[in-house]
């Protein structure tokens, strides 16, 4: 076999230059696929009069298609749209301005923000209806009520999920290189045909996606650890 | 008939039973009792080998199995010639009644299915459910469960019937009806091996009840002599905290 | 992007879609059944904790949920041909279309494995003894009584993992199948309707999405009818879908969103 596996070592310093555009992703659309996730999941719990529907269009459209046609969708539409509103409002800004990467930031978190509604219900719908009471009858507001009983609960139960959703969006990051943003699949694509050792590239880049993954899981288990101190560790 | 010879086990370094003699005649039935911890399940469960004794013999009709190294044969055998009724009846949920009873002849012991399901009928009519045959176990009560579980169990015509605890986990409405089943099929000679709290189930149905404590055998006789006058202060102990009434001391 | 939106290319590439709606299902048909067979393979040791093999079978596990999936994609597509060369099988004639399939199958295997191991420990214990002592086999109490029932707890996750396979199919393009994804990127080469084909591209998804749903769930109802109400199976299922989640052997794995 024509295997050169001193290469792979090679090929994985050269991906390394793009973990952080991968990171980068991965974080901006999980932090803003969770606000948005939240604020659809507090929509669909407290059945907000106009906005529930739309949350729940949103969600099962965005879970009932691929995230590719996701990122299509916004590539081709979003110009389109930010074009005719910018015209029509007279404004000076047009979407040639956006970078390429704006695009994949606000696609996968669209996405995100579909799966991580699910979570944050999830772990919402999983802490005791008697939190609740017991936090009205002592004359809490709801807003006081969920930002210090309910959501610290909420994450705690949701912490395998949440894992979960931070690690699928991560993966996910690799259609970026449509958008021509060389994280670390577009960067081992690079990497591949210049120097055409194309299986070696992708076992580096492989490598790569599996140690960050692991390193994300043990941090969770690390985190779950903490949390479940006060918890009567329920789950697992 | 069936002859229990030095049965030792151990769950890692607590040993629970520490050399069990035990003979049952056919015909006989043997209530165990005893504390929780005693080691009767145990005891119970190594018969048909679902748990593994670490020494000691069992013998059921001309089977002798060795318990430091038994064969897979030797067991499988074993469990030929017994039959298991359990706490938590462990029907299988995704059959019938009748599919649950038939299972064992049609499967183990490879009998035509129509025999199989007459066969069938007959028993669960026999136990009270002939109405019930092709209901779903989570369609019946506790009690109607266990009567398919007795039934299955004496489907496969085991040389012994072993029950661990039949009505524990019943209501108490319910248990009723179990015990009568089985007061049925003593009667008819059946030899039953049973783990019970009932007492006064036991002082009704058995030839024999043994006493268990901490993995040994401390006492055994007739219910009548046990229950009125037991030898051992443990047995006393016992017998006073389960039915202060039924013990007189001098 | 220059051409105006018009409705009409919507419906009109739709049309023009569905023929290759059926290499898409095709792919998803394929390596599920392949994928469901290697689970089976995958979890028996762990289930049976086959010295060996377990670790084998925890790191396959590991491997295909902790890496993204197009990048499975491009490395078997390279890759294989070269691991087949060391056995002599040249394989450069082959179509693209039998190493995707092959990659998505491995790829299932091991999210379908942790479904089977899921299920089979959910069977409750009680089952197994009952089997037993009236005399069955390991292989009959496990074929006959485990099984069964393990399937039946082990559908939604199934039924979610079909979902979600079905989405990644889109992913095949990179490699020049032309499946969905891939056709809805060509049409428009000419007409310039890009967001119009992506349109018709999703609405084509998740149409299918929703019918394999409710297709699902006739299945679990027909399936879980022995347990009387939905309460029983609600409890199951979600007695699994947890065990779905857990991190005790240190590399349980998901992927691409919230799987739960």
């Amino acid at each position: 076999m024509k295997l050169d596996p001193a290469f792979i070592w090679t090929a994985f310093i050269q991906l390394l230059s793009a973990v952080p555009t991968t990171l980068e992703l991965t974080a901006v659309s999980v932090l803003c696929g969770l606000l948005i996730g939240t604020a659809a999941a507090l929509v669909r719990i407290y059945r907000v009069p106009v906005l529930h529907p739309l949350a729940s269009a949103y969600v099962t459209f965005i879970r009932g298609t691929p995230m590719l046609t996701h990122l299509l969708l916004i590539m081709f539409g979003l110009p389109m749209i930010i074009d005719s509103v910018a015209e029509g409002l007279g404004l000076p800004f047009r979407s040639v301005s956006i970078p390429m990467i704006g695009f994949a930031f606000i696609s996968f978190s669209i996405t995100a923000g579909a799966y991580m509604s699910e979570v944050v219900r999830s772990g919402i719908l999983a802490v005791n209806r008697g939190q609740f009471e017991a936090a009205y009858s002592i004359g809490m507001t709801t807003p006081q009520l969920l930002r210090r009983i309910v959501l610290p609960q909420a994450f705690a139960s949701a912490l395998p999920n949440l894992s979960s959703a931070v690690i699928g969006t991560m993966h996910s990051t690799t259609l970026a290189f449509i958008a021509s943003v060389v994280e670390i699949n577009a960067k081992a694509q690079i990497v591949a045909s210049t120097n055409w050792k194309f299986f070696e590239a992708y076992i580096a880049a492989a490598l790569l996606f599996w140690g960050l993954t692991i390193a994300v899981e043990r941090l969770t288990a690390l985190l779950e650890k903490r949390i479940h101190i006060y918890n009567r560790g329920g789950v697992a | 008939m069936i002859r229990l010879t030095q049965i030792r086990k151990s769950f890692g370094r607590n040993e629970v039973l520490k050399g069990i003699d035990l003979a049952v005649e056919k015909g006989e039935v043997v209530v165990i009792l005893g504390p929780s911890g005693s080691g009767k399940t145990t005891l119970l469960r190594c018969i048909n080998y679902l748990e593994k004794p670490n020494g000691g013999e069992i013998t059921i009709g001309d089977l002798t199995v060795h318990c430091k190294h038994p064969s897979k044969k030797d067991i499988h055998r074993l469990r030929g010639k017994t039959a298991m009724v359990f706490q938590q009846y462990n029907l299988f949920r995704h059959k019938t009644a009748l599919e649950n009873v038939m299972e064992g002849l049609v499967v183990v012991h490879k009998v035509p299915k129509e025999e199989a399901r007459r066969r069938s009928a007959e028993l669960l009519e026999k136990v009270g459910l002939g109405d019930k045959l092709n209901a779903y176990p989570s369609e019946l009560s506790g009690g109607q469960q266990q009567r398919v579980g007795i039934a299955r169990a004496l489907a496969l015509n085991p040389e012994v019937i072993l029950l661990d605890e039949p009505t524990s986990a019943l209501d108490p409405e319910l248990v009723g009806e179990v015990l009568a089943v089985i007061r049925k099929i003593a009667k008819e000679g059946i030899t039953m091996i049973i783990v019970t709290h009932e007492m006064g189930f036991a002082q009704d149905v058995a030839s024999r009840v043994v006493f268990m404590d901490q993995g040994v055998i401390v006492e055994e006789g007739k219910p009548s002599e046990l229950f009125r006058s037991p030898k051992e202060e443990r047995t006393k102990q016992f017998l006073q905290r389960i039915t202060p009434e039924g013990v007189y001391s001098i | 992007m220059g051409t105006p939106f018009d409705i009409t290319y919507v419906f009109d590439y739709f049309v023009k879609l569905l023929p290759s709606l059926r290499i898409t299902l095709v792919i998803v048909e394929f390596s599920l059944l392949i994928g469901l067979g290697v689970g089976l393979i995958v979890a028996l040791p762990r289930l049976y904790r086959i010295p060996v093999l377990q670790r084998f079978s925890q790191v396959y596990v590991s491997f295909f949920r902790g890496t993204p999936i197009l990048i499975q994609l491009f490395l078997f597509y390279y890759g294989l041909p070269e691991m087949l060369k060391l056995v002599h099988l040249d394989v450069s004639k082959v179509p693209a279309l039998y190493f995707v399939i092959f990659a998505y199958a491995l790829n299932s295997g091991a999210y379908l494995s942790e479904a089977i191991r899921g299920a089979v420990v959910s069977v409750d214990r009680g089952q197994v003894e009952a089997a037993y002592a009236i005399g069955m086999t390991g292989y009959q109490s496990f074929a006959r009584i485990v099984l069964p029932q393990a399937l039946a707890l082990a559908l939604p996750v199934f039924a979610n993992h079909t979902l979600a396979h079905l989405k990644d199919t889109s992913l095949a393009f990179s490699l020049g199948i032309m499946e969905l994804t891939g056709k809805a990127q060509t049409l428009p080469t000419m007409s310039r309707h890009f967001i119009e084909s992506y349109l018709s591209l999703a609405a084509i998804y998740f149409i299918i999405c929703i019918v394999l749903e409710k297709l699902f769930a006739v299945v679990e109802r027909r399936l879980f009818r022995h347990e009387g109400g939905s309460v029983k199976a609600g409890k199951a299922v979600g007695g699994l879908k947890r065990l779905s989640r857990r991190f005790p052997a240190g590399l349980d794995l998901p992927k691409e969103g919230a799987r739960s």
